[in-house]
């Protein structure tokens, strides 16, 4: 009986009502499209006849689109229609076939295709049946043609698949118990769903030499099925030029041309992107298995991208951080400080309240005692000399308390690292990224004042990257000399050439004032210059020569460096005098490791609350041990003014508790209680001061221009922007303490 | 074993809350005894002092202070005989008496008796854990 | 019986001195047949039996064919005082327990040279590092670490 009764079964195609009748012809051809794969019902005539009767059933009802795929009409005339299994649906011209089945609600197998990539279309897993077309098409290369007739659910596609699979598989090892993508790989899952029981491969299968890429990237060269995806996604999204395609046929292999780490600072996404355990996680490599392992979606604090991730967790230890799409923010790509970061986590962590002792040397005491020293320390100095600082992982909920701490001791000199010294926190619209990271793509020319996004927020520079390789966008740079993966124009070194910018004299203007879309971005590292106002001044009249500010475009944006700077300017924390630090007595350090320590008299008190040992610690009278982002529930705003929150994925190690409770604590035990308890009262607290930050998961646009900001009447200095981030892989506490980080620098820093 | 204790049986009942005021000495005097013991078979050298043990006994004595009733303090005497009795015995492990007895049922045992009044529940939470 | 005892006993003082004697009296062990019963039997027993063999450790064993069958292979223990069975050596074990004819020293010809470890006797209960303790008793020396973190190290600075 063979496949007539299967073919009657499903009652897609026309033809093949014809073969319902015993037609002996038609029976001997269909041997030849005999699949491996056998069942009963197909071997005895009575079953396939049962089957048969059951046919022309009533049509499914029709899918949902695949994990929420979204339709895009950029013009309504250009939708067309076309039939995926018998289901009309509309798409825009120049659709694939696999995204018009996606809009379908149909997930067709691919492994070569990335939606965020080129199309390749070399692994052919994903070729489906097109009506009036000779053979299988592969869907992912093949544009959608109006009325097209797609179907994917025939024996031709299934045998087409299973066959595809078959050649993939006769070189892919079966060392599935020992790869460490084995539970979450494509191939693994698509060799079940759409694979056959058996092999007719018995010869030897090739191997590959395992190619070094670096500290991060683990390769296992023989499992490489040859999709090209790391090949795309290095040279068109990470924008180096290291991996490439070497041999033809059999001899096919993924590798470095030259013997070379891949420099990239998105390398890590290339592991994920890997649909096969050829490419995993060099840290990760042999530690856990992805079943184990708790996900808590969260978000990154270790720059101020705010990139969404997911925390993987087993029992109370970081296992690793994995990427979460979110389009508006980081697509589904995080850079690989983010990725590498989690074992600073488990190194050099305070875990218990400790006092500095007469010699010098810290001891252990209780949460009571160490409360108390601070808070009688605190009540015997004058207000004016109390000083708090809080660092740059620093949460909305900590900050807040901190500041209504020290306003209630009298004290009004609390600022966040980073920010600099007078930082302007009176309009929003100069301190956050107006124009939004994902409308970087819009625009046609960046003008980069003193800001290497490259380092400073690797994410922004993808999207930089995006808009000039798609729209040819031009980037003119003033700063000091760095490397770029992608063209740019070096126009200077520091303030001479910004003010012959604004004043017109440079041929730059005319670029700024021809495109439609032009976008300046400010580096944070400005903030802490003491002529920032001067700067700041001088950019926006840039912006409004260049028409960069206007009702539908807002192109001023400022790119911040950590995690707390844009909540810290929102809660207003704004230092009173610019001299306090010299004069304090008490210094309140939440975290803050990379302020001016020598700058802190020596008589001062110091406490630092943070959750590692890092440079704070060293100058600290008490240290209170914090919680880290992953071990609390705290609010972060990002440079382009959306708020978000982390989510606790671990315990806390030790002793240690969260930065608002510690304060609150502190408050009480000082005399000075604060009126919140909870996490909900101190966010009530935090609406009335920035609404903004109780709204989760949005972007808040800021209200006033830079327009109404009064005149500034000093003077730049004519000293050239200095580089705000000398390491990227080493920027706050807890990449510091990263074992991954240091070899990361050691490695891929090395000039 | 050097020392055994006498065995758990019930004894009469106590005539009077004299008596049954001695027989919670003799107690006492028998768990004191046995500490040293106790010590050495838990192994609690790094973790407690046997004055320590001894004013946690204590401690767990005087909770019930306030009972007048001869049966009841038979009662709660017999309890705290057989709890003894195991904890002597070895029928229990180091951290069933770190747990129960070093630490105690909420924070460390010094810590109940220091002045909490006027402390709001969120410093009495806070000092005892991150989580509430 | 006693005459034989007495006799070799004179023989020897007169021959090797009776400090000498003496030495060996408390080296052989008959010192310690007056505490041990066990091992005053097995004294006794070997008056008059053939030393089969001596093996590497000093346990010396005994045949005497006239006793009665299945006891008339013997151990005399090399430590005299915390003797147990375990002390028997591999080679010898199939010869005291009668499974074979071949005593030790000719099952030890057999025996490949690369082949074996040396002989421990069975220590438990012998003192705490003969002790099992499982890898979160309190006692074991080598207690694994549960903590999932490295804490910071307060070291002396200024």
């Amino acid at each position: 009986m063979g496949l007539v009764g299967i073919l009657a079964s499903r009652a897609t195609r026309p033809t093949s009502k014809l073969l319902n009748s015993h037609n002996p012809k038609h029976f001997n051809l269909n041997l030849f499209l005999r699949t491996i794969l056998t069942k009963p019902e197909l071997q005895s005539p009575e079953s396939s006849a049962a089957a048969a009767s059951q046919s022309d059933p009533a049509p499914p009802p029709p899918r949902t689109p695949v994990a929420g795929a979204r339709i895009h009409f950029p013009n309504p005339a250009d939708a067309i229609e076309v039939f995926v299994d018998g289901y009309p649906v509309k798409i825009p011209k120049g659709m694939t076939v696999l995204q018009a089945c996606e809009v379908a609600g149909v997930d067709i197998p691919r492994f070569c295709y990335h939606s965020r990539l080129s199309i390749a279309g070399n692994c052919r897993m994903c070729l489906v049946e097109v009506e009036k077309s000779p053979k299988p098409v592969a869907s992912c290369a093949m544009p959608a043609l109006p009325g097209m007739k797609i179907k994917t659910d025939t024996p031709i596609a299934k045998k087409a698949r299973e066959g595809v699979m078959e050649f993939l598989l006769m070189n892919h090892p079966l060392d599935c118990p020992i790869c460490d993508q084995g539970g979450e790989c494509d191939l693994q899952d698509q060799s079940m769903a759409f694979g056959s029981d058996r092999g007719r491969f018995t010869e030897m299968k090739r191997s590959v030499v395992d190619k070094n890429l670096g500290p991060l990237v683990k390769t296992v060269m023989t499992r490489c099925i040859q999709c090209t995806r790391c090949v795309r996604f290095a040279t068109e999204v990470a924008g180096v030029q290291d991996l490439g395609m070497l041999g033809r046929g059999s001899g096919e292999e993924i590798g470095t041309y030259v013997e070379k780490l891949m420099t990239s600072e998105l390398s890590g996404n290339v592991i994920d992107i890997c649909p096969v355990g050829a490419l995993t996680s060099k840290p990760f490599a042999f530690k856990a298995r992805n079943w184990e392992l708790k996900g808590t979606e969260s978000i990154d604090v270790t720059d101020a991208v705010g990139s969404n991730i997911r925390i993987d967790s087993r029992g109370p230890e970081v296992m690793r951080i994995v990427p979460r799409l979110n389009e508006d923010i980081n697509e589904e790509w995080i850079s690989d400080k983010t990725r590498f970061c989690y074992d600073g986590l488990k190194r050099q962590r305070l875990n218990d309240p400790m006092i500095r002792g007469a010699d010098g040397r810290f001891k252990a005491v209780s949460w009571r005692v160490a409360l108390a020293v601070v808070a009688e320390v605190a009540h015997q100095v004058k207000p004016e000399e109390i000083v708090g600082i809080a660092g740059k992982l620093s949460d909305a909920e900590a900050m807040m308390a901190l500041k209504d701490l020290l306003n209630r001791m009298g004290s009004n000199n609390v600022w966040c690292e980073g920010n600099g010294i007078n930082p302007n926190a009176d309009l929003r619209s100069g301190y956050i990224m107006n124009t939004g990271i994902a409308g970087l793509e819009k625009a046609d020319v960046f003008l980069l004042v003193g800001t290497q996004p490259r380092v400073e927020a690797a994410l922004v520079n993808a999207r930089i990257r995006k808009a000039v390789r798609e729209a040819h966008a031009k980037v003119g740079y003033i700063g000091s000399p760095t490397d770029f993966n992608y063209d740019y124009q070096h126009l200077g070194l520091g303030p001479e050439t910004l003010l012959e910018i604004a004043e017109g004299r440079h041929p730059f203007c005319k670029t700024i004032s021809n495109a439609k879309n032009p976008v300046i971005i400010v580096g944070a590292g400005l903030f802490e210059r003491n002529d920032n106002n001067a700067i700041f001044s001088t950019v926006e009249a840039i912006a409004k020569n260049g028409n960069v500010i206007r009702s539908d475009w807002n192109g001023y944006n400022i790119l911040l460096l950590n995690a707390a700077q844009a909540a810290a300017l929102d809660l207003g924390l704004v230092p009173e005098s610019s001299k306090s630090i010299e004069s304090a007595k008490f210094v309140y350090l939440m975290g803050a490791d990379d302020v001016n320590l020598d700058s802190i008299p020596n008589d001062a008190f110091v406490v630092y609350q943070g959750h590692h040992g890092d440079r704070g610690v060293y100058r600290a009278n008490v240290i209170l041990p914090a919680s880290a982002f992953s071990e609390k529930e705290g609010t972060y705003e990002n440079t382009e003014g959306c708020t978000q929150q982390t989510v606790p994925a671990v315990p806390t190690v030790g002793d240690a508790r969260d930065d608002w409770k510690i304060i609150r604590a502190l408050s009480e035990v000082a005399g000075l209680r604060l009126p919140y308890d909870t996490l909900g009262a101190i966010h009530s607290r935090i609406r009335t001061v920035a609404p903004n930050l109780v709204h989760m998961d949005e972007k808040e646009p800021a209200t006033f221009g830079p327009s109404i900001k009064p005149d500034v009447t000093e003077k730049m200095s004519l000293t050239p922007f200095k580089a705000a981030i000398e390491n990227f892989y080493m920027t706050d506490s807890i990449t510091r303490a990263s074992k991954i980080m240091a070899q990361c620098s050691a490695m891929l820093l090395k000039k | 074993m050097a020392f055994t204790l006498r065995s758990v049986k019930v004894a009469p009942n106590s005539a009077s809350l004299e008596e049954a005021r001695s027989r919670v000495f003799d107690f006492f005097r028998a768990a004191c005894r046995s500490l040293p013991k106790v010590m050495e078979i838990y192994n609690l050298d790094d973790v407690a002092k046997i004055s320590h043990l001894r004013s946690t006994i204590a401690n767990e004595i005087r909770k019930n202070s306030h009972i007048t009733n001869p049966k009841v303090i038979d009662m709660l005497l017999f309890k705290g005989m057989e709890e003894l009795n195991n904890i002597v015995e070895h029928a229990k492990q180091r951290h069933h008496i770190i747990g129960q007895y070093v630490v105690g049922q909420r924070g460390l045992v010094q810590d109940l008796g220091t002045k909490d009044q006027g402390m709001s529940n969120f410093l009495k939470n806070f000092y005892n854990t991150n989580y509430f | 019986m006693a005459s034989t005892v007495l006799k070799s006993a004179m023989k020897s003082i007169r021959e090797k001195g009776f400090v000498t004697f003496l030495r060996e009296l408390k080296e052989e062990g008959y010192l310690r047949c007056l505490p041990d019963g066990n091992l005053l039997q097995t004294k006794i027993h070997n008056i008059g039996a053939k030393l089969v063999g001596v093996d590497k450790f000093g346990n010396k064993y005994y045949e005497n064919l006239n006793n009665q069958y299945g006891r008339h292979r013997w151990v005399e223990y090399a430590e005299k005082s915390r003797y147990n069975a375990s002390q028997v050596p591999p080679e010898w074990h199939g010869w005291l327990q009668y499974i074979t004819e071949h005593t030790g020293d000719e099952l030890l010809m057999l025996k490949p040279k690369r082949y074996g470890l040396e002989h421990k006797q069975n220590f438990s209960g012998e003192g705490d590092a003969y002790i099992y303790h499982s890898k979160g008793h309190a006692l074991n020396p080598g207690q694994r670490n549960w903590t999932r973190y490295q804490p910071w190290q307060p070291t002396k600075t200024e």
